[in-house]
């Protein structure tokens, strides 16, 4: 890299129009900028080498280069399927980033609402059981016993909305050993 | 999309005047007609090399689909250089073309130019003949580039030996221009110039 010791120190720019009041940026601030845009990252998501991004940024630069990814700060391989969406706090939606950009026309797979059934229970958002009233008692025991799953709309650890999801998980069990002490006992 | 060139420009430029006025180094950009579309780019000539004390201005044109594509950039002052063209000013460097990545900006590009103007790869040229006389004669080339850097970007070496041969081609009515580079593309041999000149504009 060329040192220029000797040089004088010269910059000169000129801005058009006036965001002059953001002069003082906090240097905290930029460790969240997106590395293309140089904003705050919006639907943010991290590389496996570190970098964060927006995803439509990414996804942009991406598909502008479909034959050659790679990052855009360090050049590491990098795709669709190996970027990780960041979810902060206050951000419940929780949808990820990475199915609402991509225009793929066939096999985008959609959540699907939860607002069918039970209103009483107020579930939170993302918190997804499927549990078929049909077949009430079996459904029950699925639902309860496949908790250990790796479901990929499952709440990251630590965040208030799983600790939502493991105590709603602890009251299904109850209700299920209870029906079954019905069962035999009755 | 252009939205998104538009706020990187006006932020990079911040970044520069943020950068430069710490760091010192020499380099400048400078929006032309405040529009985001061309900008001015200058950078110092690095020490330590044909080029040192010579300012250089660069053209930089920013496409609409920037920072996805890299921006258009080429010499406005002319140089002596292996990867530099001698008549366009196109450069020759891979993140400008194939290996641009969008998180590079404009700061980082003109400091790869400055470099580039430090380590030279003949090997990848973007003329032909000044990579050749980079080769062969090491010696020649140096004179070369730093009298071009003190005629064309205010160097302060001037090298009388060539300054008097560009003068007695000039007085016999050749463009300056023309006469420079027929010297230097001959190793200074006013004949072999003086030959050339007149068999391309009789
Ligand atoms: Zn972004
Ligand atoms: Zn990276």
């Amino acid at each position: 890299m060329a040192e220029t010791s000797e040089a004088q120190a010269s910059a000169s720019a000129s801005a058009p129009g006036g965001d002059a009041g953001q002069e003082e940026e906090k240097h905290d601030e930029r460790m969240l900028e997106c590395n293309i845009c140089l904003d705050t990252a919006r639907d943010a998501v991290v590389s496996m080498c570190g970098h964060l991004f927006c995803w439509p940024c990414l996804h942009q630069w991406l598909e502008t280069r479909p034959s050659r990814q790679v990052c855009p700060v360090c050049k590491a391989a990098i795709s669709r399927d190996k970027v990780i969406p960041l979810y902060g706090r206050g951000n419940t939606k929780q949808e990820d980033p990475r199915n609402k950009v991509p225009p793929r026309p066939a096999g985008q797979r959609t959540e699907p609402e939860n607002n069918s059934g039970f209103p009483g229970f107020g579930f939170g958002e993302g918190f997804h059981m499927s549990f078929g009233i049909g077949a009430f008692p079996f459904g029950i025991f699925t639902s309860t016993f496949n908790f250990g799953d790796p479901r990929p709309s499952a709440a990251p650890r630590g965040t208030a909305q799983y600790e939502e999801e493991q105590f709603l998980s602890k009251i299904f069990l109850w209700v299920a050993i209870l029906f079954v002490l019905w069962l035999i006992f009755a | 999309m252009a939205n998104i060139a538009a706020q990187r420009i006006r932020r990079e430029i911040k970044e520069v005047m943020k950068n430069e006025e710490t760091a010192g180094a020499s380099i400048k950009l400078e929006l032309i007609d405040n529009r985001w579309t061309e900008l001015k780019g200058e950078i110092g000539g690095p020490p330590d090399t044909p080029y040192q004390g010579g300012t250089f201005i660069l053209e930089i044109k920013v496409p609409e689909t920037y920072p996805f594509n890299p921006p258009k950039i080429r010499f406005l002052t002319k140089i002596w250089h292996p990867n530099v063209s001698s008549v366009t000013g196109a450069i020759c460097l891979d993140i400008l073309k194939d290996q641009w990545a969008a998180a590079l900006t404009l700061r980082t590009v003109l400091l790869s130019i400055q470099a580039l103007l430090a380590a030279a790869e003949p090997n990848d040229p973007q003329d032909a003949v000044v990579a050749k006389q980079y080769r062969e004669d090491p010696h020649m080339f140096e004179m070369t580039a730093i009298h071009w850097t003190n005629v064309y970007a205010g160097g302060p070496t001037p090298v009388f030996e060539f300054n008097q041969k560009v003068r007695v081609l000039t007085e016999i009515g050749v463009n300056e221009q023309v006469a420079r580079v027929a010297l230097s593309t001959y190793h200074w041999d006013i004949e072999r110039a003086t030959e050339e000149i007149f068999s391309i504009y009789p």
